[in-house]
């Protein structure tokens, strides 16, 4: 197991936002989290990526404590929010530096955005403006490319597809689909087609706790609308 | 329709998230403010008794006259580096069923609300009534007083129009800062004489008060010019400053660091790239010329460094203590990236004191001028330059992890005081005090160097001793940094 989760709890005040007895995910695994807002989707990933201290419970990268040691932070790249991005860097400083931290030189990193011409579509890079000037989709196209740089072998990424154009919706599937090695993949969604379509295994969520955990199939898309109908 | 425009700004800034809370800080910050005042009204008040003193050879009335002109040179430049546009505020009612007009009016009252537009009032008024009513009339102080108030106005209005061309950036407020001071040298050697051509148009209106009134017309010209362009160009992207095109940039010399040097540079990138650290460092070279004000020549003779040991901790760590105060929080916006992301924790304190010691270096470099002061002075800058580097900024890294308060950074630095807690007060005192009390006995012991090199040898003992401490902030960084991150996502 790559990921593993231990009776993980986040309490704020009288009220328990997550509340995760048991979860495991293999390696290779592409897991999508759905839920509905409050239901502690966020909270979870940010616990997940040790940015909040768990009331209880631990989260174990590769079997060590994710609080304990940083040892997590070379194989796992994630993308929450804009948060996550230096706003006042263009997009090749950002690239860059993130790169450096993985010591991958200025070449390697222009040579792998080569490949994201399409994703980027020709309104990143060299576009002279700061991160901070972007609409929040290409911000949003920014983190999610800078996480695939890093090679992960997990890729925790919050609601990626909100905020991209539909071209760019299906062009962030085929990647997630298509990127090759045993990368395990953890995304949340409000999108129940996206997240069906890229996904291997779906977990519901509920005010914080686990409430369905399946593999996707042909039904797993009506299952999970009827029961957000409901 | 003002009314409520002017009403909901007032709610707008009482009802800022950062507001809330907080109620000791804002207490110090009303005694700051009025200790402005204070000092406004006391230079105002002040000029009588003290303008034939500073100038023996002529009458107080002729300097009075002399400094309004370059009073207002002076206001001119600072406005084109401090003032701030009101423009943000009218993008709710933009699209809403109220005239164009009726906007504009509101920029153009808002913008009165600075201020630039209160220290005049303070400064002259008091001399106005205290000198020029009695020697000229109640008439000739009405239009002494409409006159300073429209170069006030005209100043006011010709920097929002010049900074809504965006035809302004930091080289030119430090050129007019460099044109000013040319002059008053040239005053001073008595080529060309700005106090006179200012004296000359107040005598004017001395004799002729109507005069006065061309100034009130000018500031109504650039009133109306400024409404004028304000009509034709009523749409927030293009009255907000423009945008140029931006280019990444790398900094060679901190490439040697390593991962160290990265985050320095990452650090440096948001220091020139956000108005408010970017203004915190120019203040910062403004504060070279504290040492005017402490480093009077009878101290200087006898040696008294414990007098001059604040100014000169102030004046060499002055970017420590400047962006030291909010540190971490300069990064609130992106804190999550950096946690979640492979950054080592400890070079990434590292590189704060990489930071601090270059720029601390630097300022003290650019300081050494005082030296034709006299010799000493720099020996009291050495100590006060180790101290600063050693031990100044594992306080100012300590208080750091301490502190939680989200800071929005593109927010411009002047009476903007989100962000700010008791901590920042309270830096000030284990900051300056310790190098004081080191010095103190030897002071009273009347052995002033020897106060100076033990100052220099706790310095110097703490900086040789900076990995523990490093490794001591890391430590406790990492133990706080939960607290730190969920304080800056609010």
């Amino acid at each position: 197991m790559i990921l593993e989760v231990k009776n993980l709890q986040k309490v704020y005040g009288d009220k328990t936002v997550v509340n995760i007895q048991d979860l495991q995910i293999a390696a290779g695994e592409t897991v999508g989290l759905v839920g509905n807002n409050g239901a502690g989707k966020t909270t979870f990933f940010r616990m997940l990526l040790d940015l909040i201290r768990p009331t209880q419970g631990e989260v174990l990268s590769k079997g060590q404590n994710v609080m304990q040691n940083d040892e997590w932070k070379n194989y796992t790249a994630s993308f929450l929010d804009e948060g996550f991005l230096i706003d006042y860097l263009t997009p090749e400083e950002y690239f860059t530096f993130i790169g450096s931290l993985h010591n991958l030189s200025v070449a390697d990193v222009s040579d792998y955005l080569t490949q994201y011409t399409e994703f980027f579509n020709g309104e990143i890079i060299n576009s002279g403006k700061y991160i901070r000037d972007f609409s929040k989709g290409n911000q949003n196209k920014v983190g999610i490319a800078a996480a695939l740089m890093q090679n992960p072998e997990i890729l925790i990424l919050d609601e990626p597809f909100a905020n991209l154009d539909p071209t760019t919706q299906i062009r962030l599937k085929k990647l997630l689909k298509e990127h090759k090695g045993n990368m395990t993949t953890f995304i949340s969604s409000h999108d129940l087609n996206h997240v069906t379509d890229v996904c291997s295994r779906i977990i519901l969520v509920e005010k914080g706790q686990i409430i369905k955990d399946f593999k996707t199939d042909e039904n797993t898309l009506k299952e999970l609308e009827s029961y957000f109908s409901a | 329709m003002l009314s409520t425009f002017l009403d909901h700004q007032w709610k707008s800034f009482w009802r800022s998230r950062s507001k809330g809370g907080n109620i000791a800080g804002q207490i110090v910050l009303g005694f700051f403010l009025l200790y402005f005042l204070a000092i406004a009204v006391g230079v105002g008040f002040g000029m009588a008794p003290l303008l034939p003193k500073i100038f023996p050879n002529q009458d107080a009335i002729t300097s009075f006259n002399g400094i309004i002109l370059y009073y207002f040179a002076l206001d001119f430049v600072m406005r084109l580096q401090l003032q701030e546009l009101p423009t943000l505020s009218i993008i709710p009612y933009l699209h809403l069923k109220i005239s164009k007009s009726k906007i504009i009016s509101f920029l153009n009252v808002k913008a009165l609300f600075s201020a630039f537009n209160l220290w005049p009032l303070f400064i002259f008024l008091p001399f106005c009534f205290v000198k020029i009513a009695p020697t000229y009339g109640a008439f000739t102080t009405l239009m002494y007083l409409i006159s300073i108030l429209s170069i006030m106005v005209f100043n006011n209005y010709l920097v929002l129009y010049i900074k809504r061309k965006s035809i302004t950036n930091v080289m030119y407020t430090f050129a007019g800062l460099v044109i000013i001071a040319a002059f008053a040298a040239l005053e001073y050697y008595k080529v060309i004489s700005i106090m006179k051509g200012s004296d000359y148009v107040f005598r004017a209106i001395a004799t002729h008060p109507y005069l006065g009134f061309v100034f009130t017309i000018i500031a109504f010209g650039i009133f109306t010019f400024n409404a004028n362009f304000l009509r034709r160009n009523l749409y927030v992207e293009e009255l907000s400053s423009k945008q140029e095109k931006k280019v990444s940039t790398d900094y060679a010399f901190l490439n040697r660091f390593g991962k160290v040097g990265e985050l320095a540079a990452l650090e440096l990138k948001l220091i020139l790239r956000h108005k408010r650290p970017r203004s915190a460092v120019i203040l910062g070279f403004f504060f070279l010329f504290y040492g005017f004000i402490f480093y009077k020549e009878k101290a200087i003779n006898a040696d008294a460094f414990g007098q001059m040991m604040f100014g000169a901790i102030f004046m060499t760590g002055i970017s420590i203590i400047i962006y030291g105060q909010f540190m971490f929080a300069w990064q609130s916006a992106h804190f999550d990236g950096l946690l979640s992301n492979k950054i080592n924790f400890k070079d990434f304190i590292k590189a704060k004191f990489l930071l601090f010691t270059i720029s601390c270096t630097i300022i003290t470099l650019l300081a050494s001028f005082y030296g034709f002061l006299s010799p000493k002075l720099l020996l009291l800058h050495l100590a006060a330059y180790l101290y600063n580097v050693g031990f100044g900024t594992v306080v100012v890294l300590y208080l750091a992890t301490l502190n939680y308060k989200r800071l929005d950074i593109k927010k411009a630095a002047t009476f903007n005081y989100q962000g700010t807690g008791a901590t920042q007060w309270l830096l000030m005192f284990p900051y300056v005090l310790t190098p004081i009390l080191i010095y103190v006995p030897f002071g009273i012991m009347n052995k002033p160097y020897w106060g100076l090199i033990a100052v220099s040898i706790f310095g110097l003992a703490m900086l040789l001793m900076r990995g523990f401490w490093v490794n001591y902030i890391t430590k406790r960084f990492q133990l706080k940094r939960y607290k730190i991150a969920e304080g800056f996502r609010e």
